[in-house]
């Protein structure tokens, strides 16, 4: 961003900058935050106004290290992770998988290379965010980022879950029992494998409830709560509450079975005889998992595995055969349009397109 | 059962009589722990018999080379027979150790991957009209602007295939390699049916799929990482853990379900291998609760 030399009319200050991120470019008063002024008209020598559309989309190298920095400053990250990200950008900038690709291509690859200094640093920034700053798919984000990763030769280490890039402002109690409740379900298998937002959404909405049950707050579905706290809605949010629900109700149960299961161990091991069944049920509970549905014998399972989609498979031919079978001509005669099949079709082609000249 | 101990002059077989003994090689076939009888047939040609003489020579024989069948019991060998196994006539028999050794029960999984795509190519050698190939044929599908070949189907194998103007074809779809290459000749009889001169050149297998099930949840956060430089785990875009192996060189999809999809290799071998290797790792990452 390059320095503007106009006067804030909000502040009266003087630092007022140029912030090429969005589509047009914005002069922003770096003390108070306040726009300036949005976009430019410009007089050629013959007179006409015209708009001049940001440098943003400029594919020079420049251009898209200007690009990067913007990110940064957009997500307030530090001094270091910028300087890395730029230096990321430039060396895949000039490799030979992104010399020559699409405008949108080069900046997915800014916002990877943001993304992936900030990985370095542990900084938490999801995909999502990115795609959303640089105004893409997280799908084509992610592959830029894929091959931006193979491309460096980088290995980023795994990021942890925290509640840093939660979409709600969190009081400290509220993100200490949103935490909590992140951990319960991580260790009964909800996390592994999904999406963090959506879990995050949940945890705070959850423990927001818990910290004080009135009801109001009881009553309150998920997309008021996301309504009132200005987040996008979230589908597999809602499912997710139900998981954790479910997940905390188990617990109950079996915190409470557990102290009858004690008492009850306690009396069976008087009696010698019932011993060895307490180990086979005990065996039975953690051992066998050979039958088909073996997530309903586990405590708590992976989702995807306690509820599996049905898939209507077709059987499954176990022909054998070598490969040099005799190929019967009457099967592959079935797979040829007679004479008058063919007479057929080519007169309906011509007929269409006949039609469709005439259209 | 006659004992053939040690060679004797051919002065004392004049009770025979005949004159000289000749003897052909001999060939110890066995099979795997068995006790086998085996017949050593010998050309016995002894000395002062003359051949053409019908008169002489052992009773029984009528004027032919008399010959000497030898019965001797092989006890003690577990050899298995080899194919292009030279014969043993001048080796002395010694007993053979068991070639396939038993595979501890701890090592293998006692899973066996599914395959379940095969993808290969073939050569038909003859440039094709693809226009020709869409009209004739009822199970083709053509769309120039979308692709640039013919799409075929065949009902059994269940398979497509995506044949291109220069003569290349490629079929997707099969469980087997043996499925995969019949589908192949399948459609190369259709195109040749069609009035092309196709031939099958160069088929090749580039590429197999492979799944199975290890039958416990599996912990993707921890799997990564321990095996960071093999592993790529990214929640947000992908819900399962793309593991890289390098030997063999296979990529294999890990869910936290504990299914787990092997793909990227040529031959079935390597399927097996990378899951034998990979299902100690998932073991450690076990979790019942």
């Amino acid at each position: 961003m390059s320095r503007v030399a106009l006067k804030c009319p909000n502040c009266g200050s003087s630092n007022v900058v140029e912030d090429d991120l969005y589509a047009q470019s914005q002069s922003v008063c770096v003390d108070c935050g306040s726009v300036v002024s949005e976009g430019f008209l410009a007089n050629d020598p013959v007179g006409e106004v015209y708009y001049i559309s940001s440098i943003a989309h400029n594919s020079s190298l420049p251009a898209g290290l200007q690009r990067v920095r913007a990110l940064c400053r957009v997500l307030r990250v530090n001094s270091e992770i910028e300087k890395l990200s730029q230096t990321y950008f430039e060396q895949a900038y000039n490799h030979k998988s992104f010399i020559n690709v699409s405008l949108t291509k080069k900046e997915a690859l800014a916002g990877s290379c943001v993304l992936i200094s900030c990985r370095m640093h542990d900084w938490p920034v999801t995909v999502g965010t990115i795609a959303y700053l640089i105004d893409t798919d997280s799908g084509a984000v992610g592959a830029v980022y894929q091959e931006t990763l193979n491309t460096l030769n980088i290995c980023i280490p795994t990021l942890r879950f925290t509640l840093d890039e939660n979409p709600f402002k969190l009081a400290k109690e509220l993100t200490k029992r949103a935490l909590a409740l992140v951990e319960l379900a991580a260790d009964s298998w909800i996390v592994t494998g999904r999406r963090p937002v959506p879990i995050m959404i949940a945890a705070t909405y959850l423990s927001w409830q818990s910290l004080q049950p009135t009801k109001l707050r009881l009553k309150m579905t998920l997309d008021k709560f996301c309504q009132m706290t200005k987040v996008d809605k979230n589908r597999p949010a809602m499912k997710r509450v139900t998981e954790i629900k479910e997940m905390l109700y188990i617990q109950q149960c079996d915190a409470k079975n557990k102290k009858t299961m004690r008492t009850k161990t306690a009396e069976l091991k008087t009696s010698s005889k019932t011993g060895s069944s307490v180990l086979e049920t005990e065996r039975a509970n953690n051992g066998a998992c050979d039958e088909p549905n073996w997530g309903k014998r586990l405590l708590f399972a992976p989702p995807c595995v306690v509820n599996p989609k049905k898939r209507k498979r077709a059987p499954s031919n176990q022909i054998n055969v070598t490969g040099d079978e005799e190929i019967s001509d009457s099967e592959i005669d079935s797979y040829i349009r007679t004479h008058q099949e063919v007479r057929e079709i080519a007169m309906t082609q011509k007929l269409l397109c006949q039609e469709s000249d005439n259209l | 059962m006659v004992e053939l101990s040690g060679t004797t002059p051919k002065c004392n077989h004049s009770g025979l009589n005949a004159h000289c003994f000749t003897l052909g090689s001999i060939e110890i076939i066995c099979a795997a722990g068995e006790l086998l009888v085996v017949h050593i047939r010998t050309d016995v040609h002894l000395a002062r018999v003359d051949l053409h003489d019908a008169s002489s020579g052992l009773p029984g024989t009528s004027g032919q080379t008399p010959q000497l069948f030898h019965s001797q019991a092989v006890t003690g060998t577990t050899t298995t027979a080899l194919p292009g196994n030279t014969p043993l006539y001048n080796t002395p028999l010694t007993p053979m150790t068991p070639i396939t050794p038993a595979t501890p029960a701890s090592e293998s999984s006692g899973i066996v991957p599914q395959l379940q795509n095969i993808v290969s190519t073939v050569n038909l050698g003859c440039k094709l009209d693809l226009k020709t190939i869409a009209l004739r044929a009822r199970n083709a599908e053509y769309n120039p602007k979308r692709f640039a070949a013919v799409i075929m189907r065949i009902r059994e194998p269940r398979t497509t295939a995506l044949i291109f103007s220069s003569g290349k074809m490629v079929c997707t779809g099969a469980k087997s390699e043996e499925q995969s290459r019949l589908a192949a000749r399948k459609y190369a009889r259709v195109v040749q049916k069609l009035g092309f001169p196709a031939k099958f050149l160069d088929f090749k297998i580039q590429n197999m799929v492979g799944s199975c099930d290890v039958k416990f949840p599996i912990r993707l956060e921890g799997l990564v990482l321990t095996h960071q430089q093999f592993s790529s785990y990214e929640p947000e875009l992908f819900p399962g853990l793309i593991y890289r192996m390098i030997k063999p060189r296979i990529v294999l999809l890990i869910f936290v379900s504990g299914k787990v999809v092997l793909t990227g290799a040529k031959v079935r071998a390597e399927i097996y291998e990378a899951f034998e290797n990979i299902y100690p790792i998932l073991k450690g990452f076990r979790k019942t609760t």
